[in-house]
């Protein structure tokens, strides 16, 4: 019985790692092009969300529309972002960044705030559901495990065989290299930071499909720390890495849960998020040092 | 050098703070308004210590507010029914927050300290949450009901003695410490410490090359800076609101206010903090009148501006124009 | 008794070998040049010395003592000083400030205390001239002015080896042979020993050596009194090739 539960949670938490992979991987993105950590990296998800929401309950649309709709507005705003912001720091001391990517996912977070209030809102999709013994899967979560495997998949074919992803590619390698060569690299990392934005906010809408509740302005917190562990997981460059490393992340967060709630007297849900946390700190420990540090 | 120019700086510091104090004590009805400008300073001064001088960013910090907090709750509550302590279970109460903040800053130190730069930062993301996740999940201290010592505080020193403490003593508390850390900053700006530090913040390779043990000299900040935030938790969150609960005392919003008051002072300055502190309190204050809850709105984009535009802040910035004058002794 | 000694070291990257089997000897207060074209491994064996890299064999000594896993911050204390291509002194604090922070974490003695180190670092602004400069923030000087600055940090240490990393790069021809002499000067009333790092011949340099150390893909090519290394086929060969049989 506790197997069949522990079987069927597994399987949850790997559709579930699938969408935090695929929300991961802008994050991954953007380190991996321009060497920046996005800490309002939460709040670009959130953004997500909300336009989710606001298709679905506003438009009366579904989530599936809300995802073109979401990349497009994430990749305006990850231009607005670049060019206003991010491109005069590129010479800055990395706190510079730190700082930046923070303060913006707290106006993020406040303009939503203003716009849409603070309460906790949601919607509801009904698409039926798909039983499979162990568990019971929504459509919707099961479309929003395909979508990101889907979008991780399209990442790969653009990344490795248009023009556009091998300039990116190029200044990954060698940044300098790639500007003899040719290559405009300030304009390739205004296309990877706006594609890394972009991807963050589809992941929002994808996020919805799985957990259409709970939606409000300060949602994005917990879904950075998230997304960091299952970077670091996943090698914190690689875009690929962080959608396996979500997966691994899922499958833990869930497998997780349903041991601590056998446990009398722990409260499952606070420690599986202390979880999240305990792992960052021990990959951090027990990677070798030398990995980390190199920039 | 001489030695009268070394403590100049701290004569302007005492000047901001004797003021705010004598407003607030003087001035019917300004009392609040102070108290809440003394803590923006004293958080500015405290945060100011690791990030202003190392150059690091802890996005973590509120840990140590609330486990001061957590230090002097669990010595009221704990310790109340022991007679003949009195005022003395305050004092533990400081006491035992600052050696929490000291055990939680070596804990989290040991593992972040040795990451660079933005892998420190990704490290700290968590500590505030994870560490309420493991209080809740675990139950520890009451886990999610935290601690209510509002009874126990009153037995502990009476209840006209728990009533100025909470309205008016823990607040002279919080200046004293504010003074404190502008002392200890001092201190350290002007020893081997603080030009370890400054190296450490320029050029961490260089820093090592030229001798310095860099880890040692940031985990003196971390410490130092982790353990001023627990005594004023324990003074302006514990004995103001004898209630301790875990989601308020964790909240990010409390180091998203220090980082922007220690930016828009002037990070690794000494005035600075002072500075970002009072025009962050006021303007909050003012604006809670005409957009309560949305201070965060106008402060977000100021802080994006300011690092792009004036990294140094107003400090830094009048630093620059005074360096060369007489003035120049008094600002730094 | 030999101030610096490696024996054998090699230092590897992954697949690339930067550094192969090197072995070398510097006596106290000698000044010796390394020579190598880009990629030869200069940088990387200056690493090794300074503590930035350990290597995967062999060791390091200075005054006979093992240093090769010693961390870089330790060394500076025993006496190892360095300088870098691009010079980088610490911008946000004056040039007082950064000689004497040098000062206060080199070489252990009174001037490890910050009084005693500013002290040391007016000393050195006078010898170095740069009394003008004195309170001034190091970033925002000319890169002459920096790397006299870097200089005097670096003598502030009080160091027994200073490694001097492409000491002459981004140097007016006119100022070279004032800058090498003020060096060898300096260096010969501390009794520093010099190690110098260039990339090409530099007649300058490598006049005022007693010994050239040409370095080739990682490996050791010559070893010799300088007239000697300079007069070699071999690194006739290594920067200019073979001649073309016609």
């Amino acid at each position: 019985m506790v197997l069949e539960q522990l079987l069927g949670n597994l399987i949850q938490g790997l559709v579930l790692g699938a969408v935090y992979g695929m929300a991961t991987m802008g994050l991954s993105l953007i380190f991996g092009v321009l060497r920046i950590v996005n800490v309002g990296h939460g709040a670009f998800i959130m953004v997500g969300a909300f336009i989710a929401l606001w298709t679905f309950n506003a438009l009366g649309l579904s989530p599936i529309v809300a995802l073109p709709l979401a990349f497009v507005v994430g990749a305006a705003l990850g231009l607005l972002f670049y060019y206003s912001v991010i491109q005069r720091l590129l010479q800055a001391p990395e706190l510079a960044t730190l700082l930046v990517t923070f303060s913006m996912g707290v106006l993020l977070q406040e303009v939503v705030k203003l716009i849409f209030g603070s309460e906790f809102r949601g919607y509801n999709w009904p698409v039926g559901k798909l039983d499979l013994g162990l568990t019971v899967l929504p459509y919707s979560k099961l479309l929003a495990c395909v979508g990101s495997a889907a979008i991780a998949l399209l990442l790969y074919f653009w990344v490795n065989r248009t023009r556009a992803g091998t300039a990116m590619r190029s200044v990954v390698d060698d940044r300098v290299g790639a500007q003899v060569c040719g290559v405009n690299v300030n304009r390739v990392f205004a296309m990877s930071f706006a594609l890394g934005i972009a991807l963050t906010v589809t992941s929002g809408v994808l996020l919805t499909m799985f957990i259409p509740v709970g939606i409000n302005p300060y949602m994005g917190g917990g879904y950075t720390l998230k997304a960091f562990v299952i970077a670091v997981l996943g090698g914190l460059t690689s875009p690929y890495g962080a959608f396996f490393g979500g997966l691994v992340f899922g499958l833990i967060e869930n497998g997780s849960y349903t041991l601590f709630a056998l446990i009398p007297g722990v409260e499952p849900f606070a420690l599986t998020r202390f979880l999240s946390f305990a792992m960052l700190l021990v990959i951090l420990l027990i990677r070798p040092t030398g990995i980390l540090k190199a920039k | 050098m001489n030695g009268s120019s070394k403590y100049a700086p701290l004569i302007p510091v005492a000047v901001v703070y004797a003021a705010l104090f004598l407003v607030g004590r003087y001035t019917p009805g300004f009392w609040q308004l102070m108290a809440t400008l003394l803590f923006y300073c004293a958080l500015g001064q405290a945060f100011n210590i690791f990030l202003g001088l190392t150059g690091y960013v802890d996005f973590g910090y509120v840990a140590f507010l609330g486990i001061g907090t957590y230090g002097m709750a669990l010595c009221v509550s704990r310790l109340a029914d022991h007679p003949g302590l009195g005022w003395g279970v305050i004092a533990l109460g400081f006491l035992l927050a600052l050696v929490m903040a000291t055990l939680l800053s070596m804990a989290v130190g040991a593992v972040a300290l040795r990451l660079r730069g933005a892998y420190f930062a990704i490290a700290t993301v968590g500590v505030n949450e994870g560490f309420r996740f493991l209080i809740e999940g675990l139950r520890i201290w009451n886990g999610s009901e935290g601690i209510i010592f509002t009874a126990q505080l009153n037995q502990v020193l009476g209840r006209d003695a728990a009533s100025a403490v909470s309205t008016y003593w823990a607040d002279v508390m919080v200046l004293v410490i504010a003074v404190a850390a502008a002392v200890v900053t001092l201190l350290y700006m002007r020893s081997r410490i603080g030009y370890a530090l400054v190296a450490l913040r320029e050029d961490e390779d260089a820093a090592k090359v030229m001798g310095i043990n860099v880890t040692k000299y940031k985990i003196i900040a971390f410490i130092t800076s982790a353990c001023f935030a627990g005594l004023i938790g324990a003074s302006s969150w514990a004995l103001k609101t004898p209630y301790v609960f875990p989601p308020e005392v964790f909240e990010i919003h409390y180091t998203i206010e220090a980082i922007i008051i220690v930016l828009l002072g002037g990070a690794g300055t000494l005035l600075g903090p002072i500075v970002g502190g009072l025009i962050y309190g006021i303007s909050k204050y003012y604006l809670a009148v005409i957009i309560p809850g949305f201070q965060l709105l106008i402060f977000a984009p100021i802080i994006i501006v300011i690092i792009v535009v004036f990294p140094e802040g107003v400090v830094g910035m009048l630093k620059k124009k005074t360096r060369h004058t007489a003035l120049g002794r008094y600002i730094i | 008794m030999s101030l610096l000694r490696l024996e054998n070291v090699t230092k590897r990257f992954g697949g690339l070998i930067a550094v192969s089997q090197v072995s070398l000897e510097i006596a106290p207060g000698q000044f010796v040049g390394i020579v190598g074209p880009n990629g030869s491994g200069k940088t990387t064996l200056f690493n090794v010395i300074s503590g930035v890299f350990y290597p995967e064999e062999g060791r390091v000594l200075f005054e006979d003592r093992d240093i090769t896993r010693l961390p870089p911050y330790k060394r500076a204390p025993l006496g190892i000083g360095r300088t870098f291509q691009i010079p980088r002194p610490f911008g946000s604090a004056t040039v007082l400030e950064n000689i004497a922070i040098g000062a206060m974490f080199g070489r252990r003695d009174r001037s490890s205390h910050v009084r005693h180190a500013f002290e040391v670092a007016d000393g050195l602004i006078e010898r170095l001239g740069l009394e003008e400069h004195r309170n001034k923030e190091a970033g925002g000087l000319q890169p002459v002015e920096k790397k006299m600055t870097e200089i005097g940090r670096a003598l502030a240490m009080r160091p027994k080896l200073l490694l001097m990393d492409e000491v002459m790069a981004g140097m007016h021809p006119s100022d070279i042979d004032r800058m090498v002499a003020f060096i060898k000067r300096i260096a010969g009333e501390e009794g520093i020993a010099i190690v110098a790092m260039v990339e090409h011949i530099m007649r300058a340099v490598l006049g005022m050596a007693e010994k050239v150390i040409v370095l080739h893909q990682g490996a050791k090519l010559v070893d010799e009194s300088t007239e000697i290394a300079l007069s070699d086929p071999r690194v006739v060969e290594v920067y200019l090739g073979r001649p073309r049989r016609t």
